[in-house]
């Protein structure tokens, strides 16, 4: 007699995964405020232009954002994917032209006071317009001109988020494509060749870094290539280096080593309780940098404080949404629900994974954002659309 | 799993799905689990490592009383100015993009940006500048203006960041007022009082006080893992060396909570450090004095030395040497290179206590000896009549020992008073030199009596057994003839004759000399916490008959009573001193000058001893300021206060 009250309650709202977002949204804003309080230029701004105050911002726009998306079918929004698709692509292609230089890397473009990052918003677009492609039946899924067109929708904006160049971002975006691929019920072959192809770029990549010489090396800006040195600890000297060259590629080396280790040293230190919400020294005393502390490196700052408990809390709340998501998934509708839920859920996943990974040397540093918990408006509002239209597809799931 | 199982059977790629993402999840919580449980203790040491500087902190230094708990040695605040560097950073920051970058940039026309390279050297640049415009403005302020020492600067940015700057150290008490009323706009800076060691009595006792040296590398044994030491001094003679640990206290730890800038950001005393002891000595400040007076008032460039012993207890009261120095001059700057060389002057030797120290040859003193053994081996009869010619003349000696008493019918008393050579020796030969030897060894002279100064010697003394001369040849009749007027075999300080002179007064108990009466703690001294040096430590017994000691006390109060009499210008009214001069002659042909005594003869209480080298005559020059010494006793037993006979009795 349970059950059918159970499952009609199911049938509206999911308040779990709303209650473990909701909690991930608290944790945001009070680990924010805590790791901006330290620094002392934030500590004299206004509470209104404070980071934590501009986060509860974003999600409530997120929170209303993800409401309205609830609001109308998933596949009356999914029409519109490819408009969605080609907008983001011309938003990449647009950072490189009237976009913002932050700490080397153009990604960002500024509207008035608001900055926006066009990245963010090509991952969701690229989630709902792969998942409205795939969504055709499995059998044209064997057709090596859709499988290709398939492909060629991920490395577009694949490489233009490279370019700009935002390794961590592009990189998320292989296995959303194989996850999606996968569930669809893309030909296994196609799928062994392509991850085998992955792989083999992957490989390329890193022994390319890594051993090639200079003029054979790719494109890439010097601290990617830095950072996954950093990542599998290799010397960042030449083998046949001058004494001199060593000593400065050394310096350069602790250098860039320096966030990582720093991050280590944070959620190490934690230990199982944390030494307690603001009591975390690594961020209030500059060790872990501050223009990172609130964003990419926020995990290190809830590690520190609240311990091995609070890290596990923040993985539980991950897992309760990831596997709502996929449950969701299960129980779609229709081939785009279904799809799209995985799509959002794999989104979600890389994030998380590279995201706490690298806060623990598991995984190389890449600038990516902790979906729902990093300060940044556009990673909080892309994510809470993200969770709306996983919602959504749940409110329309077969009865 | 829940939701797994409740995916429908057969939906293979959303359970894969899952079983993927569970599978990472739980590669997470593995890592993390290494990470934050097991390597804990790693990673807290690195953050230990990198975030907290640990700073000895020295203990106030405990003080040194006389026994009336004058202080001799004490700490007095000093005022030093300390510049918080953490709370410059602005300044540093704006110093540097107001002048030193527009600067650099006009220098170098092809540049809009300083290069990379250079940015350091302009950093250091602008800090230099801040900081050594703050310390031109301040120190113009309190009239006294310094410049700014660049490298001393700089190495204290690099290596002690996390430090207190000292922009200038013990102020005087105008720059004080002045600072204070002027500090307001300046918040960086802060007002520190340090103690520091101080001797308000100059260079009173500084023998016995000792000094201290600034002590860069403290105690290795010290269990503190100190990154940072403040400056410490350590005690390098004296008291102050021989009771250092015990004055020094436990020095404490603070521990610097320091920013990835290595600036400070707080901190806190870990350790509190454990003041010093206090040290009360049995010198009686008031005696001191007058003894310090009394020998610098004989001849000048006099090298000497004078001891007070209290004869029943052993206490010393004063013990004086000249020429003296100022501890304090080891404890400023460095010492500036004339006074440098007064305090190592080889002849004068400042720093020398001749008092415990210095080792001089007998002479006639030594009767004292010849006496005692004479009487008690029956071979002096004090009515025995003994004609002198003046001289002595040995047998095979081609020169005479001549003799400033003269030719002429001698007694033992008379012998004594007017210090007869050939009476002396006529009577030592007869007593032959073993029961000579003997008698002085009851003295216990060639030993160290155990002055806790780091600065006392042993002189010397034929030891026991078969005889030899100091320089190794057989010993002879001449040797023995040498040693019953002090003179050859043998050497003392006025530490052994004073304990020598108390040891007859007091009936014949050779008594340990005191100096340290009890170590205490500088606040709330329990009965439990203080350790006191047990007054009459006894080191011998003469073993010699009461009617010997008569005689020869007899014979002593004529020395100085009698109108002729050797010491005839130590007496003092109503107070009836017995002594005995001596004079001798060093190799360098100097005339060594000596009057030990002890007083009042009724019921004798102080032992004095006195030496001065160049001096003209122990009568001459020795007794007069024996003299001076008994009479400031006088005045000293006349006080309201009278001088406190045991120190445990204290509260």
């Amino acid at each position: 007699m349970f059950e059918p009250c159970l499952q009609h309650k199911e049938q509206r709202i999911q308040w779990l995964m709303i209650a473990a977002i909701a909690a991930l949204a608290v944790i945001g804003t009070t680990f924010i405020y805590s790791a901006t309080a330290a620094n002392e230029g934030a500590k004299a701004l206004a509470w209104y232009k404070q980071e934590y105050f501009k986060q509860i911002i974003f999600y409530t726009i997120g929170f209303g954002l993800a409401a309205a998306v609830c609001l109308v079918e998933y596949n009356q929004i999914a029409r519109w994917s490819l408009v969605g698709y080609w907008l983001s692509i011309l938003l990449l292609i647009a950072v490189f032209v009237v976009g913002t230089k932050i700490y080397g890397a153009q990604r960002w473009i500024k509207i008035g006071p608001f900055q926006f990052q066009p990245s963010e918003f090509a991952k969701l677009a690229f989630v709902i317009a792969m998942a409205n492609f795939l969504s055709r039946p499995a059998d044209e899924l064997r057709l090596p001109g859709v499988f290709a067109k398939a492909l060629a929708m991920t490395v577009l904006p694949f490489a233009l988020i490279l370019k700009e160049p935002d390794l961590g971002s592009a990189l998320v975006l292989i296995p959303m494509t194989l996850g999606m691929m996968f569930v669809a019920g893309a030909p296994a072959s196609y799928l062994r060749r392509l991850f085998a192809c992955a792989g083999i770029v992957i490989a390329l990549i890193l022994a390319d870094i890594m051993f090639a010489p200079p003029q054979w090396r790719l494109p890439l800006a010097d601290y990617q290539r830095d950072r996954l040195l950093v990542y599998f600890g290799k010397d960042f000297a030449p083998r046949n280096a001058t004494p001199a060259e060593l000593a400065q590629a050394r310096q350069r080396q602790q250098k860039k080593s320096y966030n990582i280790e720093q991050a280590l040293i944070s959620v190490g230190s934690g230990g199982l309780t944390g030494k307690g919400w603001r009591q975390g020294t690594q961020n209030a005393l500059g060790y872990l940098p501050r223009a990172v502390a609130h964003n990419d490196f926020i995990f290190s700052v809830i590690a520190e404080e609240k311990g091995f408990l609070g890290s596990v809390t923040v993985l539980g709340l991950y897992t309760v949404i990831l596997f709502t998501g996929i449950r969701i998934a299960g129980q779609a509708r229709d081939r785009l629900g279904r799809l799209l839920a995985v799509g959002i859920v794999t989104m979600l996943f890389s994030h998380v994974f590279i995201n706490i990974g690298m806060n623990i040397r598991m995984m190389p540093v890449t600038g990516i954002p902790l979906p729902l918990l990093s300060y940044g408006g556009t990673s909080v509002i892309c994510s809470l659309v993200a969770v709306g239209i996983l919602h959504n597809i749940h409110i329309h799931h077969r009865s | 799993m829940l939701i797994v199982d409740q995916l429908k059977k057969g939906d293979r790629p959303l359970q894969i799905l899952a079983g993927t993402i569970l599978a990472s999840m739980a590669m997470l919580l593995a890592g993390l689990w290494y990470v934050q449980i097991l390597s804990v203790q790693r990673y807290r040491n690195n953050l230990q490592v990198q975030s907290f500087r640990t700073v000895r902190v020295p203990a106030v230094r405990g003080k040194i009383l006389d026994r009336n708990r004058t202080p001799l040695a004490e700490n007095r605040p000093s005022y030093n100015l300390n510049l918080f560097l953490e709370e410059l950073r602005p300044l540093f920051r704006a110093e540097y993009a107001n002048r030193v970058r527009k600067d650099y940039l006009a220098a170098h026309p092809g540049l809009t940006n300083v290069l990379r390279g250079d940015v350091p050297a302009l950093e250091r640049q602008a800090r230099y500048r801040v900081v050594s415009n703050l310390l031109f403005t301040v120190s113009s302020s309190l009239n006294d203006p310094r410049l700014l020492i660049e490298k001393h600067f700089h190495n204290h940015y690099d290596s002690q960041r996390s430090l207190p700057y000292p922009l200038l150290r013990d102020l005087s008490a105008t720059q004080v007022a002045a600072f204070t009323e002027r500090s307001s706009h300046l918040p960086s800076l802060d007002l520190d009082v340090q103690p520091t060691r101080a001797y308000p009595q100059k260079s009173l006792a500084a023998h016995l006080l000792g000094h201290l040296q600034r002590d860069d590398a403290p105690d290795s044994d010290e269990d503190i893992p100190a990154k940072f030491l403040l400056p410490d001094y350590v005690g390098v003679s004296g008291i102050e060396a021989f009771l250092d640990k015990e004055l020094r206290g436990q020095a404490g730890v603070r521990s610097v909570l320091v920013n990835s800038m290595a600036y400070r950001q707080r901190e806190e005393m870990l350790v509190e450090p454990q003041p010093g002891k206090n040290v009360v000595l049995t010198i009686d400040y008031f005696i001191q004095q007058a003894t310090e007076r009394a020998l610098g008032g004989a001849e000048s460039h006099a090298r000497g030395a004078a001891v007070v012993m209290d004869v029943r207890t052993g206490d010393i009261l004063a013990m004086a040497s000249t020429p003296t120095f100022d501890p304090s001059v080891f404890l400023g700057g460095p010492i500036p290179p004339e006074e440098w060389e007064r305090l190592n002057d080889s002849k004068l030797l400042p720093q020398f206590n001749n008092a415990a120290y210095g080792q001089y040859p007998a002479g006639s003193t030594f009767k004292i000896v010849d006496a005692l053994a004479g009487l008690e081996a029956g071979e002096l009869d004090p009515e025995e009549i003994y004609q002198s010619k003046g001289y002595y003349q040995l047998n095979g000696r081609v020169r005479p020992i001549r003799d400033t008493a003269g030719e002429g019918e001698f007694n033992f008393e008379k012998a004594f008073y007017l210090s007869s050579n050939p009476y002396f020796i006529e009577h030592a030969l007869r007593i032959g030199p073993e029961k000579l030897v003997e008698m002085g060894l009851r003295f216990r002279l060639g030993e160290r009596t155990g002055l806790p100064t780091r600065q006392e010697a042993a002189g010397y003394f034929p030891p026991a057994g078969r005889l030899r001369s100091l320089d190794g040849s057989p010993w002879t009749a001449g040797d023995t003839a040498n040693l019953a007027i002090g003179q050859g075999d043998i050497k003392v300080t006025p530490l052994q004759m004073v304990c020598m002179v108390a040891a007859v007064a007091n009936g014949g108990t050779l008594l340990q000399p005191r100096l340290v009466a009890q170590v205490e703690p500088q606040e709330n001294p329990t009965p439990e916490n203080i350790t006191t040096f047990p007054a009459r430590v006894v080191r011998g017994d003469l073993r010699v008959s009461k009617r010997s000691l008569d005689i020869l006390t007899k014979a002593m109060l004529a020395d100085v009573e009698n109108p002729v009499g050797g010491g005839r210008r130590a007496a003092v009214p109503n107070f009836r001193v017995c002594g005995k001069t001596g004079t001798a002659q060093t190799p360098t042909k100097e005339y060594v000058v000596w009057f030990v005594s002890y007083a009042p003869y009724e019921n004798p209480r102080y032992a004095v001893a006195v030496v001065i080298t160049g001096g003209s005559s122990g009568g001459g020059t020795c007794a007069p300021i024996a003299r001076e010494i008994y009479q400031a006793i006088v005045k000293r037993e006349s006080m309201a206060q009278p001088p406190r006979p045991s120190l445990a009795a204290n509260p």
